[in-house]
């Protein structure tokens, strides 16, 4: 019994005493914490900050994930039934000053609360930003003479400004007049977040429309809706036209969709359409991806119906009509022509690629599902029932848009040549049928 | 090129009382190669050939009489008894004003006395245009029926065809028409689909397509068409090539479609004509079989300088009744006439106006030289010009005259619709510049080719050559091609004007050149850069 006590009380005296360990031998191996009080280690670890700071650390009440917390963590934690938005953040933002007056570790709490903005959902917001540039005793770091001047000021101070401004511009918020006049009382006019306050003023307007192609900022959730813009995002043909092929079966919000029936999206344009009327049947097309397109922070995934490229001896030459054109020669015979020194033409490769026909978006990405998108194909180009199909999937990479683990399919390899057939015989079939 | 001519136009005004020089004379003398009758052409090489301009052709007093024979009648119709508001608003001509034109013989101005027309020459044909361009829609018919309907028949027609067809199209029995452009086909021959294709018998071709936007469609007796046939290589293999076929209304399966209705020449009838399994005899095919093509650019190519005068005509007319408005009208109690805006827009158009008729009588005067000369890039040029200078001008008039200028009761509005179709028609002017960069740079590239091998092969003195004289140019120097000076051709008063259009052709050339080195015949896809040769001279000419 008391060899039982005994150990009680040394487990409970190396709790203790690791914990202090733990906040003095930050960087030592784990082997020297005495290895029965791994649990407890990590406890330790957790509130070592409360326990060595003056202020003391708030009650834990559940397991956090292993992560060192900033001390103002709990300011941002909501009671239960209070939803994190705007409101709630700026309150927590004006409750720190009332801790004290002197406004300790506004640094360390400006840093905590850039993180926590996109959890509140007002990264966007300009005036947040500027109560949080608030946050900042005034007048204080304004440098007063030359050699204030000379160095950086209150260096930790401005990195922070700049880390406000930072995260405004990464989000694309615009600083105004109220943003240069805090900056101009905090920091005063001749330092480094004025300076990218400057520079702010300057590009983020030059910037704002500099893509040709911009992705809206709201990417609809719908998965159908979402398919359809990435489609016409990677398009540039402006008359290629988007077909729905399949739309999933369920359609209310929970969530998961009907794993067997995804939805299928495809788009083609005329010249895609004539191409492929075009192609050889003796040629195989090739469906191949998953592809990974990337819109916004959303991951979707495409396939697309290519061709191989003709060997060079095949491919016809387009003839030039003699008489082509009634009103000027369409071709001046002379010898000479720009010399090589003068090719502006965009040079990026070499290779040229095969003809690509079509391209899709599905919610699957097995053969099944895409057999059933060159069904629907083959209604707009008859030409494709007479073609080999070749289906060259590759393995289907971790993060797929459907979060229903049934999807994951093996790897596929090229199927042999007996299953392309039955493929093939199969299609032409179900065409014909 | 409107500056050039306009100074080429007034040393001749000065030169008038100057006999005519014997043209016949000089082409007797001995030469061992044809003369190579070439204006523009040269000027893209910076040379001014004066014996084509200097001295302006001019006519015989002769013909002078009798044009003058024929102008008085038509100008007391066209004044008097053509109601062009009436067209313009009803959308048709009225049978009585056709009757009439059909009686003073206008509708076979340019068919042959022999087939009952009245044979003017090109310059003739050029100064009745003038006074027919009164009314727009009316000239457009016209132009339809004579300059390209008919035109084709006396370019390329048989003499069976010719006495067939041209007595009646000459007296206005039947009307002709031009049927080339199709719906996907506009300046690209080679999309035609319309098919011509033997008959068993190789008696009948059986023609099957429609044409889109042909005048006098809905009238008209007499088509010539195009279409594709099939033509046997000597090699043995089949292509498809342009034939030109006369067709009359009765082979049966012509229809036409409704009228369309356009913005401006609302009298004139433009429609759809659809041809299904049309019979036309062999006899009937202009030209040779597969020879379409360069019968439809003859054609396009002739009728294209009366442009100019039509539109000095209309100006003049313009003018005329604008003028009086601008003395009448009081403001600030002064005449409009006194303000200088008002008169730096007369200035314009008087300008304008001169400079389309000298080129015009130019063009037609050189045409009108016996044999078969190609002017066809000077016609070009005429037309690029007086037709953009048409719709500069009627835009001024309308101005002057205010607000009253955008009522409907006056005719400018009217006017300002109808002149908004020449840029359009008859070879769009984007394209006639292109023609006329194109050609020029084809000739001069020719006649370079020599000089620019070898300066690409990197002989040393060319290039030494080449560098003194850019080195020359660059530094300013006086350039003399015989226009001003002791033996000049131009007259004192002009000697400044004409200086600088020598200097100007010769800077012109010089930039030729260096665009063929720079880009040879690569040239084609530089339409940016291609599109600033015709405009240069032009451009530097104007103060």
């Amino acid at each position: 019994m008391s060899w039982v006590r005994a150990i009680l009380l040394a487990r409970s005296l190396s709790r203790g005493w690791g914990g202090i360990f733990g906040a003095t031998l930050t960087g030592a191996p784990i082997s020297e914490v005495p290895p029965q009080t791994p649990q407890s280690f990590h406890c330790g670890a957790a509130t070592h900050n409360s326990e060595l700071s003056l202020v003391p650390g708030p009650p834990e009440p559940q397991r956090k994930p292993i992560k060192a917390l900033s001390p103002y963590e709990d300011l941002f934690r909501q009671a239960p039934g209070v939803e994190r938005d705007k409101a709630s953040f700026v309150r927590t933002v004006q409750n720190f000053g009332q801790h004290n007056v002197h406004k300790r570790g506004h640094v360390d709490f400006i840093y905590l609360a850039l993180r926590k903005m996109r959890e509140f959902g007002v990264e966007r917001d300009l005036a947040v930003y500027n109560l949080l540039l608030d946050v900042f005793p005034k007048e204080v770091f304004r440098p007063r003479n030359i050699f204030q001047h000379i160095f950086v000021h209150y260096p930790r101070q401005q990195e922070c400004g700049i880390a406000v401004l930072e995260q405004m511009e990464n989000n694309g918020v615009m600083p105004d007049k109220e943003t240069e006049f805090l900056l101009i009382q905090i920091f005063g006019r001749k330092s480094y977040p004025m300076l990218k306050f400057l520079r702010m003023k300057l590009w983020l307007p030059r910037f704002k429309n500099i893509n040709p192609f911009p992705v809206p900022r709201d990417l609809p959730q719908d998965p159908v809706d979402l398919a359809k813009l990435g489609l016409r995002h990677m398009e540039p043909d402006l008359s290629a036209k988007v077909t729905v092929y399949q739309m999933p079966l369920s359609k209310d919000w929970t969530g998961a969709l009907d794993p067997t029936q995804p939805h299928i999206v495809g788009i083609q344009s005329p010249n895609q359409q004539a191409a492929l009327a075009r192609h050889n049947p003796a040629r195989p097309v090739f469906v191949e991806g998953p592809f990974s397109l990337w819109l916004r922070n959303k991951c979707v995934y495409y396939h697309i119906l290519r061709a191989d490229l003709l060997p060079p001896e095949e491919r016809e030459v387009e003839e030039i009509p003699e008489e082509w054109n009634l009103y000027y020669p369409m071709q001046l015979d002379l010898e000479y022509a720009r010399s090589g020194w003068d090719d502006y033409e965009f040079d990026i490769d070499e290779v040229e690629e095969g003809p690509v026909f079509a391209m899709c978006m599905a919610g699957a990405h097995d053969q099944a599902t895409l057999a059933k998108w060159i069904q629907g194909l083959q209604e707009t180009n008859p030409a494709l029932a007479q073609i080999p199909v070749v289906f060259r999937l590759a393995r289907s990479t971790g993060e797929l848009l459907t979060s229903s683990p049934g999807l994951e399919e093996p790897a596929r390899p090229p199927p042999p040549e007996g299953q392309e057939e039955e493929d093939t015989l199969q299609r032409q079939q179900q065409g014909q049928s | 090129m409107s500056g050039c001519v306009l100074f080429l136009r007034a040393a001749a005004v000065t030169r008038a009382c100057q006999p005519l020089v014997a043209f016949t004379a000089s082409r007797r003398a001995l030469r061992t190669s044809p003369p190579l009758r070439a204006f523009a052409k040269e000027l893209f090489l910076g040379k001014i050939k004066k014996k084509e301009v200097f001295p302006f052709p001019e006519v015989s007093r002769d013909e002078l009489n009798e044009i003058n024979q024929f102008v008085g009648p038509v100008e007391k119709f066209f004044t008097e008894e053509v109601d062009s508001r009436k067209i313009d608003q009803e959308g048709k001509i009225p049978e009585e004003t056709l009757e009439k034109l059909k009686n003073l013989g206008l509708f076979g101005m340019q068919v042959p006395e022999e087939y009952g027309g009245l044979g003017l020459s090109n310059t003739m044909y050029a100064r009745l245009g003038e006074i027919i361009s009164l009314d727009a829609s009316i000239a457009v018919t016209l132009a339809a029926h004579q300059a390209i309907g008919l035109k084709g028949i006396i370019l390329a027609g048989t003499e069976e065809q010719k006495a067939k067809y041209l007595p009646k199209l000459a007296s206005g029995e039947h009307i002709a028409a031009f049927c080339l452009t199709e719906s996907a086909s506009g300046s690209d021959a080679a999309s035609i689909r319309s098919r011509a294709t033997l008959s068993e018998d190789k008696k009948h071709y059986v023609l099957n397509g429609s044409k889109v936007w042909i005048t006098n469609g809905g009238a008209a007796d007499i088509f010539t068409v195009f279409a594709k046939t099939e033509v046997a290589n000597s090699d043995g293999s089949v292509k498809d090539k342009i034939t030109a076929f006369i067709v009359e209304r009765d082979f049966g399966g012509v229809t036409s479609g409704k009228p369309e209705d356009k913005l401006g020449i609302r009298g004139s009838n433009t429609c759809e004509v659809h041809f299904e399994n049309t019979r036309v005899p062999v006899e009937n095919v202009l030209g040779e079989v597969g020879n379409g093509f360069k019968v439809a650019v003859n054609i396009l190519n002739s009728g294209r300088f009366s442009m100019g005068s039509a539109v000095a005509g209309m100006l003049k007319k313009l003018i005329e009744m604008t003028a009086e408005y601008a003395c009448t009208r009081k403001q600030f109690n002064r005449n409009l006439s006194e303000f200088g805006l008002i008169q730096e827009k007369f200035a314009l158009m008087a300008q304008k106006a001169y400079v389309m008729e000298s080129m015009t009588y130019l063009t037609a005067g050189m045409l009108d030289q016996p044999g078969f000369p190609d002017y066809s890039i000077e016609a070009a040029m005429v037309k690029v010009f007086s037709s953009e200078a048409a719709w500069q001008c009627v835009s001024e008039a309308l101005q002057i005259l205010g607000g009253s200028g955008y009522m409907r009761d006056y005719p400018y509005e009217r006017m300002l619709r109808d002149t908004r179709i020449l840029l359009i028609f008859e070879g769009t002017n984007e394209i006639l510049r292109m023609f006329i960069a194109l050609t020029g740079l084809q000739h001069a590239g020719r006649v370079l080719t020599a000089r620019i091998n070898e300066l690409k092969r990197g002989r040393v003195i060319t290039i030494m050559e080449t560098i003194g004289r850019r080195l020359r140019d660059s530094l300013g120097r006086t350039v003399d091609l015989g226009l001003t000076g002791e033996l000049g051709l131009v007259h004192p008063s002009l000697a400044d004007s004409a200086s600088k259009l020598e200097e100007n052709v010769y800077y012109f050339g010089r930039t030729v050149e260096t665009l063929l080195l720079r880009f040879g015949k690569t040239i084609v896809e530089e339409q940016l850069v291609m599109k600033r040769v015709p405009l240069r001279p032009h451009r530097a000419s104007q103060p």
